[in-house]
């Protein structure tokens, strides 16, 4: 358990002009007078007090793009090795949404890599994962994972939005909307990207739009190499006190504007100008992971100067330690429709050496307890195999995959739900990705049915207009 | 001047509607045709609730999700959106509702119910009702609960206008509403703007540029009475007015210069968002503009309308986003282009969330599940086809531009002028050159052409290079031979082919169109527009786009949801003003410039936007319109406003999208092909800010920066913010600090005193004379910039690297440096990006 958001800290890019205490967009959305300029409301979020008691405060989403394969990971299925090579009885593919195999012959693909069953839990992970399977009495697992969009880009905004219409808020803007942020002088929702040489599936920022909610709220793309955030250097010739002296000029203007005029958003953007600057000193020293022992770096896989899954899961730990509330992770580069062996064999080795590093090195912080880390793509794979001149691979797969949850208020060593035997359609305890959702917010503090924004006449909701469920067996 | 006067016209006696029809529509409206009357009687009467103001938000936020039109999540069988159906007797027997007699109503009886297993709402809806609801359910039904048609479906009335008794105060009708309002409220309008913060204001609603400082003078200077008309009606006629209301229309439409999905390639549609600037600029009345968008592959030319207006105004229907990603599905992506389609067309010009009905019946609105299929129909018949073909990756393609079929080479709106005239010059050299053919004046054997006829082939190779450059691809309608077949998807689930055939058909409750076999996108138009009398739903419409245009002068609607009429967004807070609004719209003839006029030129939009404590406290949202409303420019106003101050902006119409400058690698995620981002190396730099490439899925960082939409969905309002994120913006993004530079330029070259340049590059940026601290504060910095740049020369060069604009030789560097740190600083004010 830990404490609500203290007060004394202040929300970033979340306190700007707004009463954050009301849920309702009209309230939001106000254009005028509404400021809450100094007020303590502009250091939470939406929702305060909280629904009850998180679990969590921060959650680090590492989402590996492109449809990593359960099959391949931690779902074990026997039957396929069995199977490998004959037809996929029709029994369970007839009349299933099918994307690149449509209209191909459907044929069995066994596991390409055996299984090891690892901590005192025994879950069963993928001899690809073997620093994680290390890990297992930390993980809770959940093999019943379904979806409903088949290809990448919508697949991604439903994951990562709760519904394939564009133009809706993603989940980190959600929660930072919802908690606010603890960072003094970086923004609540981070997101940080990393890709392996190929040729990666396209993201689109709408994966961390702030959608109908107001910009603050949208996430802000960490950079790796060159200018860490976007705007965050000054220019050409202009020097820190050069910088201060302009700021400080405009603040002064400001207040003496704001002395005859009672325009509250003048002295929101006092204080905005204010967080800019501080930015443009903490982000790179942020960025600058040389106060890191090269032992750290190589525990990793970190490369400074280079994004990789390694640098980015070092960031994130960096990140949350200074208190923001969301990082997004994308590792790109797990579309494998062919090949999928030696792509494995390429993509897992810094996966599984930076996810592990970053849970193990959260947990020596005293930090893994109060940060929710979710692992997982928006897909699995089929079954079948779809053949490629580079060797076989498999297609994409919505009707049960994977995916994996450790940190705060989750339950260590749990595997959760079951696929049938060929790893197919989910069957016993289904988790839906709105179920994940409200999952993730119940841990946060926050009850997702009571966590709504008014928009075009719904009572718009992460978790949609469908029942949601929080999956009670992964919590601690 | 106009000002028709609509007193005339009154509820009871509507000028042109014949009776019968009248009551066809009520008849459409259901059971409210009784109620309609009983709610009129009961107006004026303080003690019983009014339906729509007080009792439709409280049923519609926690009742009519399980009791309401979703037959198929209706719990107990009741319905409380409909009067007859509330009053009936349910399967337990009992009585929702019984009108006069709220003791024995048992709607009553469960909100009163203390059990948790019986009160209404239930507590795991967490809705919960106040005791003054509860209070105002009960008086509604002890008055009998009485329903009214929800406001949205009823046809605007000529309310009469209001006796004001300052006679002095109101300029128009407009104002009469708005005193009338405030009279009743006991409250007095707000004096009238300063006359430079006047003409600031009019000039950025107007054109979304502020006023030069001549322009500026001007107005001061002008002592006569009509010189806000006049100023107004010379913006009016501005094409900057046209481009200022083409970005307001490119958010509904959300017309974007990519796919949005997957590759998110650019696709070819920058002819359509000049047409709609030329028709903003030409003023095409908004019943045509609707046509031509819905319809221009199956209506004739008007006259005097070019004929490739309809053509490109057609591309309207290939705005949506598209996908060719491998392995897309055919029939998956025919569903989700047509639902794309209809939550377009619902929202843009029915205000309606008919897009929530896609899966089920609308849980709070009368829209049907069959209504959304039904409307998806009429788009059945548009070729998706060519470019999607059977396989999921057809005729698209992964090279930029894409091609998305059909389309057609065409000339802008604006290079039509241009076009005529490099044809008239190529005919003669082609005349000229045959005349010299037929003289024998060719090259023979050994002998040169003579060098006049070189030239002239040279010159005409030139020219109609010129020439075909001018045309650009545009995606265009067309239909198919057969419609497509569409059929109602249960659940919206694209898989299940059970649910039946639909044929296009406008929203049940309100009517039907009276066409012989199938209905076309043209009745769809025609119906959208035409007046309720003739059996359309125009005044409907026009209540939706007046107040959207409302919302561009005062900052918010009318009606403040202007996404949504529906029974979940609010009431109007000045309901007979919009309807007269709306009623204006249609008498003028859909004249939209005409309706902005008188809105711009009333005495409500000339009041101050300054307010009182007491004020804010009494009003903090300015519902009552006791002042103006003020607020940050739009994204692309930012973007105008600090280039237009520095002379930099370039005003020209159309065109291809530009591309400004941009931070390094911000296209890395974009795949398929992969993105190198190349800023624009000419004048093209400089253009106004609707012309900025628009990257669905990677906005110009500018722009996403300042709220500017992404136009996946249409954007009728943008959720404003004020963030760091803007300030790092506007103080690091290259544009800025060559703009500044501009402007410090600018003010250098004006004059060689201090003070003037202060004054000048003060007013460029913000219209008003800078006050004594402010000089005061700025002559600070530049005494302590000249320093610096003085003592650091290669820094002062820097700054003024910044930018690929030519730097002005005859000003001495490091007095320039200093004098752009000035700039920089006026440029970064609230001010400077403010409306007031």
């Amino acid at each position: 358990m830990i404490n609500p958001t203290p007060l004394h800290r202040r929300c970033f890019l979340g306190q700007a002009g707004l009463s954050l205490g009301a849920a309702s967009l009209g309230g939001l959305l106000a254009r005028d007078g509404l400021a809450a300029a100094g007020s303590p409301a502009a250091a939470r979020g939406a929702i305060w007090p909280l629904h009850h008691p998180p679990q969590a405060k921060a959650v680090i989403f590492l989402c590996l793009a492109g449809g990593p394969s359960h099959l391949e990971t931690f779902d074990n299925k026997p039957t396929l090795a069995r199977l490998d090579g004959q037809p996929m009885p029709e029994s369970v593919t007839a009349g299933q949404p099918i994307a690149q195999l449509q209209g191909k012959e459907l044929v069995v693909l066994g596991p390409r890599k055996p299984f090891s069953r690892y901590g005192e839990c025994g879950a069963e992970i993928s001899d690809y994962l073997p620093r994680l399977g290390g890990l297992a009495d930390r993980l809770a697992i959940v093999r019943s994972m379904v979806t409903e969009q088949i290809n990448h880009d919508p697949a991604h905004t439903f994951l990562n939005c709760g519904t394939a219409i564009s133009g809706r808020p993603s989940m980190g803007a959600w929660v930072t909307y919802g908690l606010g942020s603890e960072a003094d002088d970086l923004p609540g929702f981070v997101v940080m990207t990393s890709k392996m040489g190929r040729n990666p599936q396209p993201i689109a920022a709408r994966q961390w739009h702030s959608g109908f909610l107001p910009g603050q709220f949208q996430g802000v793309e960490f950079a790796t190499s060159g200018s860490p955030v976007n705007y965050v250097a000054s220019p050409p010739g202009v020097s820190e006190a050069h910088q201060r002296d302009v700021i400080d000029t405009v603040a002064a203007l400001e207040r003496h504007r704001l002395a005859s005029l009672a325009d509250p958003e003048i002295a929101t953007r006092i204080r905005q100008y204010e967080l800019a600057f501080r930015m443009q000193m903490s982000v790179p020293e942020l960025a600058d992971l040389s106060d890191e022992t090269a032992e750290t770096l190589q525990r990793y896989g970190a490369e400074p100067g280079r994004a990789t899954i390694g640098t980015n899961c070092l960031m994130a730990r960096r990140l949350v330690e200074r208190g923001v509330r969301f990082v997004h992770l994308y590792h790109s580069d797990w579309d494998h429709h062919g090949g999928i062996e030696p792509y494995m064999d390429e993509i897992c080795p810094p996966t599984d050496r930076a996810a592990a590093a970053l849970l193990a090195d959260l947990e020596e912080r005293g930090l893994l307890e109060e940060t929710l880390v979710v692992i997982g793509g928006e897909f699995g794979r089929t079954p079948m195999a779809q053949s490629k001149d580079n060797g076989a691979g498999r297609d994409h797969h919505i009707k049960g995959f994977s995916m994996a949850l450790a940190g705060g208020g989750i339950r260590g060593g749990v595997t959760h739900g079951e696929t049938d035997e060929f790893g197919y359609h989910a069957v016993t305890d289904i988790v839906h990705v709105r179920d994940l959702h409200a999952t993730m917010l119940h841990l946060l503090g926050i009850d997702h049915t009571r966590f709504s924004v008014a928009f075009q006449g719904l009572d718009a909701k992460l978790t949609g207009v469908e029942q949601a469920r929080v999956v009670t067996q992964l919590l601690a | 001047m106009r000002f028709p006067d609509l007193s005339l016209r009154t509820a009871e006696n509507p000028p042109c509607w014949s009776r019968g029809v009248l009551v066809a529509f009520f008849v459409a409206c259901g059971l409210w045709w009784l109620a309609i009357f009983q709610g009129e009687a009961a107006r004026g009467e303080e003690a019983t609730p009014d339906f729509n103001r007080d009792i439709r938000p409280i049923l519609s936020h926690n009742c009519v999700a399980c009791h309401g039109p979703d037959e198929h999540d209706r719990q107990a069988g009741l319905r409380l959106d409909d009067p007859a159906a509330a009053a009936a007797e349910l399967e337990s027997g009992l009585r929702a509702i019984v009108p006069g007699a709220p003791q024995s109503s048992e709607m009553i009886v469960r909100i009163r119910e203390q059990d948790p297993d019986l009160v209404m709402p239930p507590p795991e809806s967490h809705h919960v009702l106040d005791e003054a609801q509860k209070q105002l359910l009960e008086r509604w039904i002890a008055a009998g609960a009485p329903y009214a048609p929800h406001w949205a479906y009823v046809a605007p009335k000529a309310w009469p206008t209001p006796a004001a008794i300052d006679r002095a105060w109101p300029r128009s009708w407009i104002d009469a509403f708005v005193l009338d309002r405030l009279k009743r409220e006991q409250l007095a309008p707000a004096d009238d703007a300063d006359p430079t913060t006047l003409v600031r204001r009019l000039h950025l609603d107007l054109t979304g540029l502020p006023p030069t400082p001549a322009e500026v003078d001007a107005f001061l200077a002008d002592s006569t009475a009509d010189r806000v008309e006049r100023r107004v009606d010379a913006l009016l006629a501005s094409p900057r007015h046209a481009e200022r209301l083409a970005s307001w229309w490119l958010d509904l439409v959300r017309y974007a210069d990519t796919v949005g999905y997957h590759g998110d390639q650019t696709h070819n549609a920058s002819p359509y968002r000049d047409w709609v600037i030329h028709a903003f600029l030409e003023n095409v009345p908004f019943d045509r503009f609707t046509l031509l968008q819905l319809a221009g592959d199956l209506v004739e030319p008007a006259e005097g309308e070019h004929p490739d207006d309809r053509v490109l105004a057609s591309a309207y229907n290939r705005l949506l986003q598209t996908s060719h990603e491998g392995g897309i599905q055919v029939k998956e992506y025919r569903a989700i282009y047509q639902a794309d389609r209809v939550r377009n067309i619902s929202e843009v010009w029915l205000g309606a969330t008919l897009g929530c009905a896609q899966c089920h019946d609308h849980k709070y609105d009368p829209l049907t599940s069959r209504d959304f299929y039904a409307m998806g129909a009429f788009f059945a018949d548009i070729d998706d086809e060519r470019h999607m073909g059977n396989a999921g990756f057809g005729g698209g393609t992964n090279t930029l531009p894409t091609t998305r079929l059909p389309e057609r080479a065409i000339l802008g709106p604006f290079d039509r002028a241009e076009a005529e005239r490099l044809d008239r010059e190529i005919a003669e050299l082609t005349k000229m050159l045959s005349a010299e053919t037929a003289a024998g004046n060719q090259a023979t054997g050994n002998e040169p052409e003579p060098a006049a006829v070189v030239a002239a082939r040279e010159q005409s190779a030139r020219l109609t290079r010129q020439r075909e450059s001018l045309t650009r691809a545009v995606m265009i309608t067309e239909q198919l031979k057969t419609p497509r077949e569409v059929r109602l998807l249960p659940r919206g689930n694209w898989m299940d082919e059970t649910g039946e055939a639909v044929e296009p058909a406008v929203l049940s409750v309100l009517g039907s169109l009276n066409v012989d076999g199938r209905a076309s996108r043209e009745d769809l138009a025609r119906w959208l527009t035409e007046p309720v009398a003739e059996g359309g739903i125009g005044e409907l419409t026009a209540r939706v786009v007046v107040n959207r245009l409302w919302a561009l002068f005062f900052g918010e609607g009318l009606c403040r949801s202007t996404d949504d009429f529906g029974g979940q967004g609010e009431p109007p807070d000045h309901p007979e003003l919009l309807d007269r609004l709306a009623l204006e719209l249609v008498a003028s003839g859909w004249d939209l410039r005409s309706l902005i006029r008188q809105i711009v030129t009333s005495r409500s939009y000339r009041q101050s936007s300054e307010a009182s404590a007491e004020l804010l406290a009494r009003d903090p949202d300015n519902r009552l319109l006791a002042r103006q409303g003020r607020w940050r420019l739009a994204a692309e106003h930012v973007r105008d406003a600090a280039l237009f101050a520095s002379g930099l902006l370039v005003e020209e119409l159309g065109g291809p999208s530009v591309r400004p400058y941009q931070p390094a690698g911000y296209y890395q995620h974009l795949n398929f092909p992969k993105r190198t981002y190349a800023a624009d190396t000419d004048e093209q730099q400089w253009r106004r800010g609707l012309y900025v490439h628009w990257q669905r899925m990677f906005l110009h960082p500018q722009l996403a920066a300042f709220d500017a939409p992404t136009r996946e969905e249409c954007t009728a309002r943008r959720p404003p913010s004020n963030t760091p994120t803007q300030a790092l913006v506007l103080l690091n993004d290259p544009t800025f600090v060559e703009a500044a530079r501009g402007l410090a330029a600018r003010a250098m070259r004006a004059s060689t005193a201090d003070d003037k340049r202060l004054s000048l590059l003060w007013r460029q940026a913000v219209s008003r004379e800078p006050d004594a601290t402010e000089r005061a504060v700025l002559r600070e910095l530049l005494a302590r910039r000249r320093e610096e740049a003085a003592a650091n020369p290669e820094a002062a060069r820097a700054v003024l690297g910044v930018g690929m604009a030519a730097a002005d030789v005859s000003l001495e560097p490091s007095e320039l440096a200093a004098w752009t740190a000035v700039a920089r600083s006026v440029l970064n004010l609230h001010e400077a990006i403010a409306r007031y």
